[in-house]
This record gives structure tokens, C-alpha cells and sequence, in this order.
């Protein structure tokens, strides 16, 4: 069975490389705007990060690499914590340890993953009242009513 | 030294100025610091919002432009998914 697996594998890489070349060889510059939009899409990951760092304390983004969320605490609602995903979904709301609700705020053009965290976290703690009143809230755990511990 | 940081799909494109030499009428200054300020009202007129970052400091949101933050981020227009 693995031996069946890792052929199959073996096979899929080498047509992937066997493609990824002969487009690199195609004169009509297609492979050159594949190579362009790559480029861009990782130097804007890369500068996201920079930035993520930036707008973080280390224990912040050790939660964030760790946990696969970063927690912020409501300026104005006493035990209230926003949970923000690394990798986008929607941000879970605690209060007391309870998930009251899940909010769902995205930017109207995309951003690189660590900018969506940063515009979470900023508007979290530089603008809550907007933040909620733009965000679509939806009830905790639609499957499991189960309180979930923090 | 103050800076504008706008994200954007290609991550966040920025504008620092310093603000010792705009107080001092530097012609390069005062061009960098009201370029920001042109580029903060133009994003800010698309629907982005704009927070003043400062170390040790909460998180301010800003409606108008201050040439003497430390460190602006804007955020582009968010909308309820």
C-alpha cells in the first residue's frame, strides 16, 4: 500500500516538474507572468510578516504561531476576548472563558494572511464599536452547544 | 521619524518622513510628509481606516492626518463576510 503511494507520488512530482519546465521554456512569456504573480505573492507574504512581527509582542506572536490564533482583549468589554486565526476563518468571541458569538469581517480587497491579522487586531483595539456593528455575527458552535473553555 | 503604511494586496507600501528636518523646512521632508498626507486622504476617501501605532501606547484611531505620529496604518475598507 505504501509502496503503491509512494510511486504515485513519485509519478505526480515528476509531471509536476516535467510541466513547471516546459512552461518555464514557452516563449510567449506565460511561465515569465507565473514566475511575476509567484514573486509578488511571496514578497507581499514576506512583508506582511515583517509587519505582523512589528504590530506584535513576542508572547503575541509565539500564540499566534503555537496556537494558530492570537487572542485580543475588548478595550471596553471587561473579560471579553477576541480570537483571531492565523490563517483567516472567523474571529471567535469569549467572554468568561464562553464563546458567545463568531464574527465574520473581511477587507474588501485581499490582503496577505498576516495583514488580515493585523486589520483585526487593530480595528479590535482602535475601533470595536465599528468593527461590531460591520462584522456578521453568528452564534458559537451551531453543531456542538457545548461551552467551549478557553 | 513618522511613518504611513498602507496594506494592500502586495503587503504594506510605505512613506517615512523625518520630522525633525520637515520642522525645519527640509524641501525632501515636506515633500515626503505631504505626499503621506495626500495618500492618507485619498485611502481614507476609498473607505480605509486609519490607526496612529505607537510603542507602549494604545491603538488610536486617526481622521485626520498628524505629521507628528510616529507610526500610521491603514486599513483598507472592510466589509462583513
Amino acid at each position: 500500500m505504501l509502496e503503491t503511494l509512494s510511486l504515485f507520488l513519485g509519478i505526480w512530482l515528476l509531471f509536476l516538474l516535467l510541466a513547471i519546465y516546459y512552461l518555464s521554456q514557452s516563449p510567449d512569456g506565460g511561465m515569465g507572468r507565473f514566475r511575476e504573480s509567484v514573486s509578488e505573492h511571496l514578497s507581499a507574504e514576506s512583508r506582511a510578516k515583517v509587519l505582523l512581527r512589528e504590530m506584535l509582542t513576542e508572547n503575541q506572536y509565539q500564540q499566534l504561531i503555537k496556537f494558530g490564533y492570537l487572542e485580543v482583549s475588548s478595550p471596553t468589554i471587561d473579560s471579553r476576548v477576541y480570537r483571531i486565526p492565523s490563517a483567516g476563518g472567523l474571529v471567535k468571541v469569549y467572554e468568561r472563558g464562553c464563546a458567545v458569538m463568531e464574527l465574520c469581517l473581511q477587507p474588501a480587497e485581499p490582503l496577505p494572511d498576516g495583514d488580515v491579522v493585523v486589520m483585526h487586531k487593530l480595528m479590535i483595539e482602535g475601533n470595536e464599536e465599528e468593527y461590531l456593528q460591520k462584522a456578521n455575527h453568528f452564534a458559537p458552535g451551531i453543531i456542538s452547544l457545548r461551552c467551549q473553555r478557553l | 521619524m513618522g511613518m504611513l503604511r498602507i496594506m494592500s494586496r502586495r503587503g504594506d507600501d510605505r512613506i517615512v518622513w523625518d520630522t525633525k528636518k520637515v520642522n525645519a523646512n527640509d524641501p525632501e521632508a515636506v515633500a515626503a510628509v505631504r505626499e503621506a498626507e495626500r495618500i492618507f486622504n485619498e485611502t481614507r476617501a476609498r473607505g480605509a481606516t486609519a490607526f496612529r501605532v505607537e510603542s507602549g501606547k494604545t491603538v488610536e484611531r486617526m481622521d485626520t492626518f498628524d505629521r507628528t505620529a510616529e507610526q500610521i496604518v491603514m486599513v483598507p475598507r472592510v466589509v462583513g463576510g
